[in-house]
């Protein structure tokens, strides 16, 4: 037992923070990942999902098909598609593994988050935008200075939830070795075959540490949820 | 284009991949929702313990990543035995044979492991909901059931269940689609469902765009037709006349749930 403890304790670091000497890997890599991921994926989010509302109906075609696609295939085939194709097919010289992974990661994300787009400005009152448009604001100010917040507000909590299950799934890139906490994973385990008897440990360590950050972020955002809703209450009690 | 790369091996090869592809969603899904509503009765239970139990293993499957409970049960769990005892149990199991005879399908442990792991996973996320679906059956049709004299196990197996499903059902069919993407990830540990049977043909032939785009073009396919399926269940949950449509009394509802 105490060998166990040991073994995991001398490679925490590289759990942790990846190598040292390299690029931030492990759990960090995994955070920084699922973060960078739902961020920029919330830019393509609001492009598609404007565009599912469009008047253009092969805008609305394209839209559709977009959220079809990202949503209807398994994550780890969509980062081996970008990782082999992208790479050695279009580029013609092998794609860097991480940026690989945070392409299929944007894409596999924005899918998701475009229907959260959808549904939070669906929410926006339309007296709000009329108002606005009324006191001689341009749509796109309107859009930005009345929709957008107001839906913010609403998409938030969905938000939280997409970016933790996407920390979850960074764990698929281990398929292509962007050195993020599985893979570290895998490669402190190696093929020694003296290294059998931590397997139960390391993993049931590793399992700790996703559910460790995925539980503490969904109880945080519970927690802020609750408050956000209560103070919402009083703010629409003194506007109206 | 031509088709060369196709040739009947790997043709053969594919469908058998996609045969346990399917054969695992069916299973593992059917056994996740089984699982599912029994985790979402023990959360909702007036007992302290099994209230508490439930919770703690929906957290703990939501929480950690499929493939990291994947890859703990296909080969992490078995190390904990000694090596002849780790043989008999896991690999040349009588059992495990059994399943082989019934669906044709040779299933090593690594398979069944994945199998175990997605259910274990997917259930939680299925009590959660099951849960959230019975909490909007109104109190009204669960009193006036109990007044009717309606067991614990009429209330269940009459309004609970179907009911819960029936409201749940939209966010059921999406975590059930996701449960049949995740599927892939048995790859991982040499289950030789339709991804890894993917690979391997890349592997041998070293034609990776013909295949990466077959698979996505399967994997689409399949997640399309499992939503038609669901949807249609969907329906047919959702078939009897709703009391909170037609109108009548919460209790001529319970009625015709209890006594039909």
């Amino acid at each position: 037992m105490i060998e166990q403890i040991e073994f995991i304790y001398s490679h925490s670091p590289q759990l942790l923070f990846g190598f040292p000497g390299q690029r931030p890997g492990g759990l960090l890599l995994s955070v920084m990942l699922a973060i960078l991921a739902i961020v920029i994926g919330f830019f393509f989010a609001l492009l598609v999902g404007a565009g599912q509302q469009s008047r253009s109906g092969p805008v609305r075609w394209v839209c559709q098909r977009y959220i079809d696609i990202f949503r209807g295939l398994p994550l780890i085939l969509l980062v081996i598609i970008i990782y082999q194709l992208g790479g050695v097919r279009i580029l013609g010289f092998d794609i860097n593994p991480l940026a690989a992974a945070l392409i299929a990661l944007v894409l596999y994300s924005s899918a998701y988050q475009a229907e959260i787009v959808r549904a939070g400005l669906l929410s926006v009152p339309r007296q709000h935008v009329e108002s606005a448009r009324v006191l001689g604001s341009s749509p796109l100010r309107a859009f930005f200075t009345v929709e957008l917040p107001y839906a913010l507000r609403v998409m938030t909590p969905a938000f939280v939830g997409q970016a933790i299950s996407l920390f979850k799934d960074t764990s698929v890139l281990v398929i292509i070795g962007a050195a993020e906490l599985m893979t570290i994973t895998r490669a402190v385990l190696g093929s020694d075959i003296t290294n059998l008897q931590h397997w139960i440990t390391l993993y049931l360590f590793v399992g700790l540490l996703y559910f460790g950050i995925a539980y503490a972020v969904s109880l945080i955002a519970r927690r802020w949820e609750e408050k956000s809703r209560s103070s919402e209450l009083v703010h629409s009690l003194t506007t109206y | 284009m031509s088709l060369e790369w196709l040739s009947p091996e790997t043709i053969k090869l594919l469908l058998e991949g996609l045969y346990l592809t399917i054969w695992l969603t069916a299973v593992t899904s059917v056994l996740s929702l089984v699982l599912g509503v029994v985790v979402g009765s023990f959360r909702l239970s007036k007992n302290r313990i099994l209230r508490w139990s439930a919770a703690a293993y929906i957290e703990i499957h939501r929480n950690i990543p499929a493939l990291v409970l994947i890859i703990f049960w296909a080969f992490a769990v078995p190390q904990l035995f000694p090596a002849d005892l780790r043989r008999v149990i896991f690999f040349d199991n009588p059992l495990i044979f059994q399943i082989e005879t019934v669906t044709g399908l040779s299933v090593p442990y690594y398979t069944l492991a994945a199998g175990i792991a997605l259910t274990l996973n997917t259930s939680a996320y299925l009590a959660e909901l099951y849960r959230a679906g019975v909490g909007t059956i109104s109190q009204n049709i669960v009193d006036a059931a109990r007044t009717l004299g309606a067991s614990n196990w009429i209330l269940m197996s009459r309004i609970l269940i179907p009911r819960g499903l029936g409201a749940a059902f939209p966010a059921i069919s999406t975590r059930l689609i996701h449960h049949m993407k995740n599927t892939t990830l048995a790859a991982l540990v040499a289950t030789p469902e339709f991804f890894h049977s993917t690979q391997t043909a890349i592997s041998r032939s070293f034609r990776a765009v013909e295949y990466l785009l077959l698979a996505a073009a399967v994997y689409l396919v399949l997640s399309s037709l499992y939503a038609k399926l669901l949807r249609w269940i969907e329906d047919y949950l959702n078939r009897r006349p709703s009391f909170n449509r037609v109108q009548i009394t919460p209790l001529e509802g319970a009625q015709n749930l209890v006594l039909e």
